[in-house]
């Protein structure tokens, strides 16, 4: 009986718009919530995410088993570690979705401020340096690493969404606008300058602006921003365009994006290589395990360059059911905010949203070299611990909203 | 709808469709991105395959082939090849860390490499490995043998052994057991398998194998599958050499020139010593030695040079250059100041092989081919008699005799008995010269034997031009000046004239085999040519025979004791005439009545106040056959008279000793030995014992000059009438110009002294 109750609702707590319900539906509201409480819970959601999770799993082992068994004699190294965070990240989901999430409102300040104090972290001796920046700090007696960028993004999602909940009507003003759009801006400054991570900034303030986007009531401003972006970017890359490559190196990474060919064996080379996998991979890829450029060639293989891998070995099949499969999750998540039962709780799945859309666009973006090659991981199935666990908890986040969506008649 | 306030407040309608708004755009980024997976697949996806292919390393290695060796007849190793070690430290895997990131190798493996290798010096190599962390290939110890390495790869083997970063590059190295035995003949190969003359070089492609290849490939499934094509080792090349032939070869070379060594001047016994032992009648090269000689394994030792006399390039235009003998010996000081370059040019002298590579004028050793030709084109039949009054006048010039007495009635067979040089000169009077530069040719003079030895000198130049030919010129021909040969040539042709007329092609070689024994190629014996009739050859070894047992014979000294041989000796002027220099030789056959072999030794300007006189070449030819013959089974023929006896008996104990001798007794044999052996039988160049019976004989003739008083203070034989000085044992002319050809004789103006061909 229960369970038909259940999916009953889960269907039509899905719709948007109320509609007659049938009787099983008139229930007392006291009661209706405590089932709620009880059993709905978002199984596609998180289906979803396992699927994405599964899939990330078999693809590092794939991408990593030859350089960890060349680097480390144990080809399941880095699917060790990385089972390892998804075990702890799945744990803290679930544990998180099971907390009301209005229990977090009080830590929004509070949070913001730790994710500042931990940017400046990685400078003190516990910080790590790897690949030429220190981004990472080491939590001591653990033996855990942590990326306080990761940290930062959650941190910045609890932050605007009680922001955007205490100003009310106040984000429709110009002035409230730009306390939205100032807000974030130390703490992206923070990521870019302290742990000289660009890609990680560029994402804290792509969720800033979403989040702003959609509380925001007006269109025009944005479309004027757009534009202005848009038009200084192309101007930019005119510009740019225009230099010697031999002798000018500031905007090096941008005449390698132009022309990564001319570059080929140092700067270009990531990317070139990332080409090579999408383009030999075909429409049905080589195979499972069959990919070749990630015998030693394609550097960061199960890391940021993972969809090469993914294309090389599933070809443009496997490439485009991974992305419709992030359009699944963010529709899921769109969904859940829609229902959501407050604006703090649509907020917040709206922040998740904008993390993990902006991610997988920019990691695909980059690995396609659609923009200029910059690190960013693609959600759930890159390799990188902090990373997953951070977005799960994200997740655990949306499912504990789910969890107290009320079918409200309207 | 009136909105709530604060944190309970409901999610807007305009906010969710914002949101709604919000997704389209991300689905079309989406979007976008997948159209541009898809022209990237669909714009390269063929390119980028190949792409793909094409970078992969498959990290193919080399395998080294091993160079053949080289055998002598009976198979003793001359040249070999061994396999070695280089030590190779990978400083970046020795310092690397174990999985949990600790560097627990550098200690334990510098530990083992210490107590392994004396030879390594540990600091030094400490301060590379800390040095240069980023280092994979640096080689502190080289050309280790596979002994040397073993405890190491012991160390290396055990469980839980912490060595890392070590490895052993393996190659070859090219090693000559027998060290500067036949040095000329086997020549030497550079550390990448190019020899450099000798048979290494001649024979330097079948030595060489082909090298083998380790090397990785994708199969249809794209997977990396690996392949060995083995390296295929070079032939084995068994050379006609017989080590123990060559030995005593050797050895008697190295004897002359202990005994004359710094007697006249400084340096070595002679500028040259030549000896080739060749069996007559299949043109086998039993043995090929010259002095100065090298250490095949050490070549580029120069102690080698000293003795010998400096050479020196002179650089013409047009990149012409020249290679020019001074006066100066090369001692330890001379050495010193030498450059690179002038070493280099010494030793490249050095390394080449007299008996093939230097031209010289060969002298009376050419009478038997001359008169073999005479015979041979009906002018002469062998019954003629001449009158030698001592000298002839040719074109206007006075050519003398070897004796400047005159022979008086001479008989063919005596003119070669006693090396009549005016008999000689009326013979090619007889033929033309039109006949006499036809046999040249047919004895291949002027044409390389093709001896399968790298570096044969071509002697075509180095004839004297049948055109340009005037009555002098081919008087001093008959008689062996006036144009150069090789020794391989002079006996190659001394084979066929004593065999019958079969000139067969000389050759060192006589099969080749794979590396594992089984038989490539069989080098047979190869008759080039008919150049004399059997009668003709029939006359010439009895001619040759009366050289050595004649009363009259100037190779008298060159009979070994219980045999009989053929022969004839040379003495040659070299340019400039008069210069007082000479090269003497004795060419000749045994045994006398069915030659087996014929053995060919020149001296080339003996280091001694007299060079012109041929014991010094009949002396080693003796020396020589005396230990070569028995060893070849040939037969003692003739009675041994009781000094002969004793001789040999002597000289089986000095064999015996030399084979049995502890080393602590050798100091003390040396001494004794030495000294006995100086009185015994080496002597002086006109020693009592070898002209012992001829000088009886002689004595009963009675030739004028023995009636001369000797003269007390120089010890020569002095005519009263002239005053002339003769030589108080053989009669021969002190004074200068007395040799056969006055430096008024026209000399060929393209002929050159031997080492500057």
């Amino acid at each position: 009986m229960a369970t038909t109750v259940r999916r009953t609702r889960d269907v039509q707590s899905n719709r948007m718009s109320g509609r007659a319900r049938g009787g099983d539906h008139r229930l007392t509201r006291g009661r209706r919530k405590r089932e709620q409480s009880e059993y709905f819970f978002d199984y596609s959601l998180l289906f979803i995410v396992l699927f994405l999770l599964g899939f990330g799993m078999i693809m590092i082992y794939s991408a990593s088993s030859y350089a960890a068994f060349q680097s480390y004699g144990d080809a399941a190294y880095y699917l060790k570690k990385q089972a390892l965070a998804v075990t702890l990240g799945l744990i803290a989901m679930m544990v998180v979705a099971n907390i009301p999430y209005h229990f977090w409102e009080r830590f929004a300040t509070l949070g913001y401020g730790v994710s500042v104090a931990l940017i400046f972290l990685v400078l003190t001796p516990l910080g790590i340096e790897s690949h030429g920046a220190r981004r990472w700090f080491r939590i001591p007696g653990v033996g855990m690493q942590i990326q306080p960028a990761e940290v930062a993004k959650l941190a910045m999602i609890l932050f605007l969404a009680v922001m955007v909940c205490k100003m009310g009507k106040g984000v429709r003003t110009i002035k409230g606008f730009v306390l939205m759009m100032v807000m974030p801006l130390p703490v992206v400054v923070l990521i870019w300058k302290v742990t000289d991570n660009l890609s990680s900034a560029i994402i804290v303030l792509s969720i800033a602006l979403l989040m702003v986007f959609v509380a925001s009531p007006d269109y025009k401003k944005f479309v004027a921003m757009g534009a202005v972006a848009i038009l200084f970017v192309s101007l930019l890359v005119v510009y740019v365009s225009r230099l010697d490559p031999s002798t000018n190196f500031r905007f090096r990474r941008i005449q390698v994006w132009l022309n990564p060919e001319s570059d080929s064996q140092d700067k270009g080379f990531q990317t070139l290589q990332g080409l090579y996998a999408i383009g030999s991979g075909g429409v049905l890829g080589k195979g499972l395990g069959r990919s070749m450029q990630k015998l030693s060639f394609l550097p960061e293989a199960q890391n940021d360059m993972i969809f090469s891998i993914i294309c090389e070995e599933l070809g443009l099949f496997g490439a485009i059911a991974i992305i419709l499969m992030f359009i699944l999750l963010i529709w899921r998540m769109m969904i859940i905010a829609n229902n959501a039962s407050d604006l703090f709780g649509a907020m917040l799945v709206v922040g998740v949203i904008g993390h993990v859309a902006v991610q997988a666009i920019l990691n695909i973006a980059v690995v396609t070299n659609s923009i200029p090659n910059t690190g960013i991981s693609l959600p759930f199935i890159s390799y990188g611990g902090t990373s997953v666990v951070f977005l799960l908890i994200e997740i655990g986040l949306v499912l504990s909203v789910a969890r107290r969506i009320q079918l409200k008649e309207l | 709808m009136k909105e709530q306030r604060g944190i309970r407040r409901k999610f807007p309608v305009r906010m969710q469709k914002k949101l709604v708004f919000l997704f389209m755009v991300l689905v079309l980024a989406f979007i976008a991105l997948v159209g541009r997976l898809y022209w990237i697949v669909r714009e390269n996806e063929n390119g980028y395959q190949k792409q793909v292919l094409s970078q992969q390393r498959y990290d193919s290695a080399t395998i080294p082939y091993r160079r053949g060796d080289i055998v002598d007849a009976k198979g003793t190793k001359l040249a070999v090849s061994e396999k070695v070690y280089n030590l190779v430290i990978d400083s970046k895997v020795m310092l690397s860390k174990d999985a949990s990131g600790v560097e627990k190798y550098l200690e334990p493996t510098l530990e083992a490499l210490g107590s392994c290798f004396a030879d390594l010096n540990m600091t030094e190599l400490r301060q590379y490995i800390t040095g240069h962390p980023d280092s994979s290939w640096y080689v502190p110890l080289k050309r280790l043998t596979y002994d040397q390495i073993g405890d190491f790869q012991m160390l290396q083997a055990e469980e839980n052994s912490l060595i890392r970063g070590v490895w052993f590059e393996e190659e070859y190295m090219r090693m000559y057991p027998n060290g500067s035995l036949a040095a000329d003949v086997i020549g030497f190969s550079r550390s990448d398998n190019q020899g450099l003359y000798g048979l290494e070089e001649y024979y330097n492609d079948v030595l060489n194998g082909t090298t083998g290849r380790e090397y990785g490939y994708l199969n249809d499934d794209s997977a990396l599958e690996r392949t060995i094509k083995p390296a295929v080792d070079g032939y084995t090349v068994h050379s006609t050499i017989d080590v123990n032939v060559q030995s005593i070869v050797e050895k008697y070379l190295l004897d002359f020139n202990e005994q004359y060594k710094n007697k006249a001047h400084e340096g070595n016994g002679a500028e040259n010593v030549g000896c080739v032992i060749m069996e007559v009648n299949t043109g086998k090269v039993l043995a090929m030695a010259s002095y100065p000689t090298f250490d095949l394994n050490d070549s580029r030792n120069t102690d080698a040079l000293i003795g010998s006399n400096k050479y020196v390039q002179e650089d013409k235009e047009n990149g012409y250059y020249e290679i020019k003998k001074t006066g100066t010996i090369i001692n330890e000081a001379v050495l010193a100041e030498m450059t690179e370059d002038e070493i280099y040019v010494n030793l490249n002298n050095l390394w080449k092989n007299f008996c093939i590579t230097n031209t010289y004028e060969p002298g009376s050793t050419i009478k038997p081919f001359t008169v073999a030709a005479a015979l041979e084109c009906g002018a002469i039949t062998g019954n003629e008699h001449y009158t030698c009054n001592g000298s002839l006048e040719i074109g206007g010039h006075t050519i003398h005799c070897h004796n400047v007495w005159g022979d008086g009635d001479v008989t063919v067979e005596k003119a070669i008995e006693s090396s009549c040089n005016v008999a000689l000169m009326k013979i090619g009077q007889q033929m033309g010269k039109e006949e006499f530069a036809r046999f040249q040719e047919i004895f291949n003079f002027g044409l390389k034997t093709n001896v399968d030895l790298a570096g044969e000198a071509r002697t075509a130049s180095l004839m004297f031009p049948v055109d340009q030919m005037g009555p002098a010129d081919l008087a001093t021909n008959t008689f062996g000046q006036n144009f150069n040969v090789t020794m391989i040539q002079m006996i190659s042709g001394f084979c066929s004239l004593i065999n019958g007329g079969n000139y067969y092609e000389p050759h060192m070689v006589d099969k080749i085999t794979n590396a594992n024994g089984a038989t490539i190629e069989n080098i047979e014996p190869r008759v080039l040519k008919q150049t004399v009739s059997e009668s003709t050859s029939a006359l010439i070894r009895q001619y040759c025979k009366a050289v050595v047992v004649g009363a009259n014979g100037t190779g008298k000294t060159a009979r070994p004791a219980g045999y009989v041989i053929g022969g004839k000796t040379g003495t040659a002027q070299t340019l400039p005439r008069g210069n007082k220099e000479y090269v003497v030789s004795f060419m000749g056959f045994a045994p006398v009545d069915d030659p087996q072999i014929a053995i060919y030794v020149v001296v080339d300007r003996a280091n001694a106040e007299r060079q012109d006189d041929a014991k010094y070449a009949t002396r080693i030819v003796r020396n020589i056959l005396t230990e070569v013959l028995p060893y070849l089974n040939i037969f003692m023929t003739e009675e041994l008279s009781d000094d002969e006896r004793k001789e040999l008996e002597e000289k089986q104990l000095e064999i015996t000793n030399m084979y049995t001798r502890k080393p602590e007794d050798d100091a003390l044999e040396n001494l004794e030995g030495d000294s006995a052996n100086e009185g015994e039988n080496i002597g002086e160049p006109t020693g009592e014992e070898g002209t012992g019976e001829g000088g009886s004989e002689e004595e009963l003739q009675q030739p004028k000059w023995m009636s001369f008083p000797v003269d007390p203070g120089t010890g020569y034989r002095v005519d009263p009438e002239t005053g002339k000085k003769y030589d108080a044992d053989t009669g021969d002319a002190i004074e200068e110009g007395l040799d056969a050809m006055g430096s008024d004789i026209p000399s060929n103006p393209n002929i050159v002294n031997p080492p500057e061909d």
